[in-house]
């Protein structure tokens, strides 16, 4: 069975070719717009993995982390975060708030590969 | 008109700051998506069996672009910190050859080159007291420049652990550099007279000399048009410079 990958991105470019990318490589993919209706795609469906941009309406990638790390079932999901932010601080407070990997865009596919691959081992 | 309040002027430098700031972050989400849609064309050639060496190279050059304007991206948002004064140089004790190995696996998971980095490590390693992340700009730069100018040889880092300092020298075979234009080579903008088909800002060696002197090391550099390129550094260990 495929692992089911939760992609979060509200560049609905971006999310159509990941998404894309992803089913290319045999994952079963459900997408979301926002943090918000991320957290809701997150509680009906348990991925084995999200990802998930950081500046999005709603709510924001570090508030989803935190809603992440307070419910008991999502807590045991690892969220992967690929931002355009390279800082210090907004890597460190991701990580912080419990985001098991950080990759900065623009990335090349095989690199947000090997950490899926990593995550999901 | 020129008698404008400084105080107007600081608002308006200000402004432009963060202008330049976010007009450079917004140019990463097309860019990001850029990549994606290449990186897609290319599985699904290979998917259906249809990828060839045209493609292949073709679309390997489209990501290397891409990956060049960002890095230009990047080092504008780095100056313009530098500039507006917003960039802190918090100093902790850091292990350099571990750094360095980190760079070393990231470079190989990015770039689609046949080179690989050499490490050279000589002296028992002591830390030094640097700001980790203006450490990893410093070398990820270097060794960047190191694999754009590289010929025939990998490019090679030596760490040289000295009595008082750390010596890192990293070393390309490349195109070299002018004699005429070593006095300018950490000016901003400044580019070699001989770099032209390289891309390149013009802005990562002075945001490197910037760093360097944010962290009490020195920087020199031995050139030679036609033999390749050696860019030294110099960190003096923590006791060392406190017993100075």
């Amino acid at each position: 069975m495929s692992a089911k990958i939760l992609l979060i991105e509200d560049k609905a470019g971006l999310l159509d070719t990941l998404k894309s990318l992803l089913e290319l490589h045999q994952y079963t993919v459900i997408t979301a717009s926002n943090g918000e209706e991320g957290l809701r795609m997150a509680i009906t469906h348990t991925p084995d993995l999200v990802i998930s941009d950081i500046y999005m309406p709603v709510i924001n990638g570090y508030q989803l982390l935190e809603k992440f790390r307070e419910n008991p079932e999502l807590s045991k999901i690892p969220v992967l975060i690929a931002s355009a932010k390279t800082g210090e601080e907004e890597i460190n407070n991701a990580l912080q708030k419990g985001a098991a990997a950080y990759i900065t865009k623009p990335f090349l596919f095989a690199h947000l590969h090997e950490n899926i691959r990593k995550l999901l081992s | 008109m020129d008698t404008a309040n400084p105080v107007d002027n600081n608002a308006l430098l200000n402004k432009a700051s963060s202008i330049v700031a976010i007009t450079a972050h917004e140019f990463k989400t097309p860019l990001s998506t850029i990549t994606a849609v290449v990186d897609l064309i290319a599985a699904k050639l290979q998917a259906d069996g249809l990828m060839n060496s045209f493609y292949e190279k073709n679309l390997s050059r489209i990501t290397s672009e891409i990956f060049s304007l960002n890095n230009m991206l990047d080092e504008m948002l780095t100056i313009n910190n530098i500039l507006s004064g917003s960039i802190e140089t918090k100093k902790m004790v850091v292990a350099v050859e571990s750094k360095l190995h980190t760079i070393k696996e990231q470079f190989q998971s990015f770039s689609r080159n046949d080179k690989i980095l050499q490490i050279n490590i000589t002296g028992t390693p002591v830390p030094i007291f640097v700001s980790p992340v203006q450490l990893t700009h410093i070398l990820t730069n270097l060794i960047s420049n190191a694999f754009k100018y590289s010929r025939e040889n990998d490019p090679v880092i030596h760490l040289h652990y000295k009595e008082k300092e750390l010596e890192i020298s990293i070393a390309d075979d490349g195109i070299g550099i002018p004699e005429e234009d070593l006095p300018h080579l950490f000016e901003p903008y400044y580019r070699g007279s001989n770099t032209g088909g390289i891309s390149g800002s013009g802005l990562g060696l002075a945001i490197v000399k910037t760093f360097v002197t944010a962290n009490d090391g020195n920087i020199t550099v031995h050139s030679k048009p036609g033999e390749g390129t050696v860019f030294t550094l110099t960190f003096r260990y923590p006791d060392s410079k406190t017993n100075s």
